[in-house]
């Protein structure tokens, strides 16, 4: 299969990129790691008429640990997320997330960058940055604004990304003390679009008491979603088990109403969200309590 | 595919039936329709595309037959889409109900096959897609109502 035709452009810095997808406007898209952009080219379910390739674009892909946290450029491949020992210290959530990024040739191109603007429901990223709660940084012709994770995501394939604009670098706050996190998604074969996935953010007090708790799925609606009832049902709790099986059935009953296809029903992913965030829940309190219990 | 599903519209049934019989009131709240035309009694003849988000699924060429009509109470619709990327084929039923507070209640079932490359290609974003346009579709039908009845407030 080949793709409409379109006409091609490599930018070498961020302006030069801006600058064109100003000039092209809404026909134009950024090209990134490609690896969602161009089988849908070739099937032709998108025809864009201008592709910006921003892959010699300089300065997109750094990954440093600063003041606010840890920021990571947009073009930044999710091997290097995947291996970076920055990336493991700072964001261990993202590190652990990595290896169920569908598969190592994907991984070798894919980007940060382009996983979360094109927001596949079913992508580990987007869901990982919600639970994170980290900030994106948007520019464009008029300047740059930043969106909060939880404001970007807004349907099937869709965000709060204009026509025009670059998501340029993605900052992830810096982890509370006594925090901890955990990843688990449940796909047919490893790597295929998981039937429900879940990471979760968490941290507890000197007395073990669960401060925050931030419970994201991927795979259950149009859209990465925060489990609001989780959190609710832990935060100011004693992250006890029975705790912690109120709250993930209180989410799976409350935040999700999860689509059905041919390989799992919406009952049946309901099912899978409930036991995947018990399952992540306990694992990721057990790894907030060791520093406490160990003092 | 099985989609089904209640929607509370802000008016009397009359006027909701009204609403749903008219295809240029139609045209306008399905998304992605670009015509759609009574071709015979009860039978619209129209063009759809379906696009999510930067994607462009093609043009649907779409015939909808209205059946076993009852109004203002309920009607089915025997769906038929045909394009470049595939097919969906199906049936859907409708019914309106009364409200305490003078709304109508919508409640809709409809089994649709969906098939081509599009379902290949896409299989596991078929429900989300048509609840997306279902929701926008009700919500658009919602607003003409409201704007229908106020334009009837301020005449009388």
């Amino acid at each position: 299969m080949k793709p409409a035709p379109f006409e091609y452009f490599r930018p070498r810095s961020v302006e030069e990129a801006i600058e064109l997808l100003a000039e092209h406007g809404p026909d134009a898209k950024p090209l990134a790691g490609g690896q969602s952009l161009i089988p849908a080219m070739n099937f032709r379910l998108a025809s864009p008429a201008v592709l910006v390739d921003l892959n010699e674009a300089a300065g997109l892909s750094n990954v440093t640990a600063q003041a606010d946290g840890l920021h990571i450029g947009g073009m930044t491949r999710h091997r290097t997320l995947e291996r970076s020992e920055t990336v493991a210290r700072a964001a261990p959530l993202v590190t652990a997330a990595m290896p169920f990024v569908a598969h190592a040739a994907i991984r070798t191109r894919g980007t940060l960058g382009g996983s979360l603007a094109h927001a596949d429901p079913a992508a580990e990223l987007p869901a990982v940055m919600l639970a994170l709660d980290a900030v994106f940084t948007v520019q464009s012709r008029q300047g740059s604004r930043k969106v909060r994770a939880a404001d970007f995501f807004t349907g099937l394939f869709t965000t709060t990304l204009q026509a025009g604009e670059l998501l340029t670098d993605v900052a992830i706050p810096r982890t509370p003390p006594h925090a901890a996190y955990a990843f688990q998604e449940i796909a047919r074969r490893h790597g295929d679009y998981a039937l429900a996935g879940v990471a979760a953010a968490v941290a507890v007090d000197e007395r073990g008491r669960c401060t925050s708790a931030r419970v994201a799925l991927l795979s259950v609606s149009d859209r990465p979603v925060l489990a609001e009832h989780a959190s609710r049902a832990l935060e100011g709790e004693q992250p006890t088990e029975e705790a912690i099986r109120a709250a993930a059935a209180a989410a799976a009953a409350h935040d999700i109403d999860p689509p059905g296809d041919i390989h799992a029903s919406s009952a049946y992913r309901r099912h899978l969200a409930a036991v995947l965030m018990r399952s992540v829940l306990e694992r990721a309190f057990i790894d907030a309590g060791r520093p406490f219990r160990a003092a | 595919m099985i989609l089904n599903g209640t929607f509370t519209f802000n008016g009397p049934r009359q006027k909701v039936w009204d609403l749903l019989q008219d295809p240029d009131v139609l045209a306008k709240a399905l998304p992605g329709t670009e015509r759609l035309t009574l071709s015979g009694p009860d039978r619209y003849e129209g063009v759809m595309k379906v696009s999510v988000g930067p994607m462009t699924a093609a043009k649907f060429d779409v015939t909808v037959a209205l059946g076993d009509k009852q109004p203002p109470e309920r009607f089915t619709m025997q769906i038929d889409g045909k394009g470049a990327v595939g097919f969906a084929r199906g049936t859907a039923s409708v019914a309106l109900q009364d409200q305490a507070d003078g709304g109508t209640a919508m409640e809709y079932t409809s089994d649709v096959q969906i098939g081509g490359r599009i379902a290949s290609v896409g299989q596991r974003l078929i429900e989300s897609v048509s609840r997306m346009m279902m929701r926008q579709a009700l919500e658009s039908l919602d607003r003409e109502l409201r704007s229908r009845l106020e334009s009837d407030a301020s005449r009388s």
